[in-house]
């Protein structure tokens, strides 16, 4: 019952707080939750991977996600430098299907949210609750390492329940994958993001 | 029964974390506030319900088909007596403690200033939500053109612990409920939750 109190939640502190005070709120909580979730270190690629198939990894609590290992990503010298993953099931699907059948329409707030996010930080939610989905994946990746590196998260696309699909193609170009593989990867899964070693690029490194 | 959908846990421990970062900003009582304030909000948007006879509105509650139960499985222990056998935020509170580790203080904190500001019958924070939710959703029902009340006796929570009401309230909330205090305190040893659900003569 507590995942229906979102709604409701978030259409009372959007008429307290506005949708930009409900942003902070959401990116806080995705920060707090990923930190107290504590640090993770892997031997290497290999280890991680089968953790995250296991769903023993802290980025795996929220949900079941396939490890595409056919899309190693290569840095200019051959190394690679991360991978692909893809969420089969957002963790808010449930909820929405249980609002709808038991409430009613999910509330235009859901959108007024996420739309302030989308304006005004990073054009990649569909709905209001991938701002802390996102944002704890970008801290928990931090919190990881893999071969002593520290890992970062990149959004790459994600798929809303009207089958709206958002892309960051600024990732997607430092990955150096192409839009259209992502597409076909979403067909079958809600999210799909790339962990690399922080820092790096398929491309140039990147100076943090 | 309606289809039962699971919630991912992963949504009801950031909704958790949502409500402590609120108490961080606004302290205990924005943190009850709030509680309090969504599910007021979440009551008014079910449909509204009408039974013909009070056996109608308890067989719809009992089979999972009336707004009242819909986040819940109730069953009815006499005729004004209902019981929810496992608590809907035992799997949040579970995951919680699995994936972070000890309940943040805030929530018994708020608990406490529940019961003392607003009514004393809440055992976790999560029941003010829950009976909060109840009181309203019940007045969205009627039953024989009257509309449906609720009155909470007993609530357990996951330490084992039971929120009951003052003496005074307890002795009439069970004689409502036709059950005696010892068998109510049967009932809480295997269920999470005890109230009393009437309409006035």
């Amino acid at each position: 019952m507590m995942d229906i109190a979102i709604y409701s939640l978030v259409d009372d502190m959007v008429s307290k707080a506005g949708t930009e005070g409900v942003v902070e709120y959401w990116l806080r909580v995705g920060e707090s939750y990923a930190e107290r979730m504590g640090k993770e270190a892997y031997v290497g690629w290999p280890a991680f991977n089968v953790a995250m198939k296991e769903g023993r990894t802290s980025l795996t609590v929220e949900g079941e996600v396939n490890v595409l290992t056919d899309l190693a990503i290569i840095d200019r010298d051959g190394d690679v430098i991360g991978y692909v993953y893809a969420l089969k099931t957002c963790p808010m699907a449930p909820t929405m299907r249980r609002y709808i059948s038991r409430i009613g329409p999910i509330p235009d707030s859901d959108t007024d949210v996420a739309d302030s996010y989308n304006n005004r930080i990073r054009d990649s939610a569909v709905s209001n609750y991938c701002i802390t989905h996102q944002k704890f994946r970008e801290v928990a990746a931090n919190n990881i390492t893999v071969a002593k590196q520290a890992l970062e998260c990149l959004q790459l696309a994600n798929k809303g329940m009207t089958g709206d699909v958002k892309m960051v193609p600024e990732n997607l170009a430092r990955i150096n994958v192409d839009e259209r593989h992502i597409k076909s990867i979403l067909r079958s899964a809600s999210c799909v993001f790339a962990l690399i070693v922080k820092g790096k690029s398929a491309g140039e490194e990147i100076i943090e | 029964m309606a289809e039962n959908i699971e919630s991912n846990p992963f949504v009801d421990v950031s909704v958790y974390l949502f409500f402590e970062d609120i108490s961080d900003k606004q302290g205990v009582e924005g943190f009850t506030n709030y509680m309090v304030g969504q599910a007021q909000s979440l009551a008014k948007s079910v449909p509204e319900e009408e039974y013909e006879t009070w056996d109608d509105f308890a067989s719809a509650v009992v089979s999972g088909e009336s707004v009242f139960s819909s986040f819940e499985s109730i069953e009815q222990i006499s005729k004004c007596g209902f019981v929810t056998k496992v608590c809907p935020f035992s799997k949040a509170i579970r995951e919680y403690i699995k994936r972070i580790g000890n309940f943040n203080p805030v929530h018994m904190e708020a608990t406490d200033h529940f019961n003392h500001t607003i009514q004393p019958s809440a055992a976790h924070s999560a029941c003010m939500m829950h009976q909060t939710y109840r009181k309203e959703v019940a007045k969205r029902i009627t039953v024989g053109g009257k509309p449906l009340q609720y009155a909470q006796i007993g609530a357990k929570a996951y330490t084992g612990d039971i929120a009951l009401p003052p003496e005074s309230w307890k002795k009439v909330l069970l004689e409502k409920a036709g059950i005696s205090e010892t068998q109510g305190y049967m009932e809480m040893r295997e269920n999470s939750c005890l109230y009393l659900l009437y309409v006035e003569d």
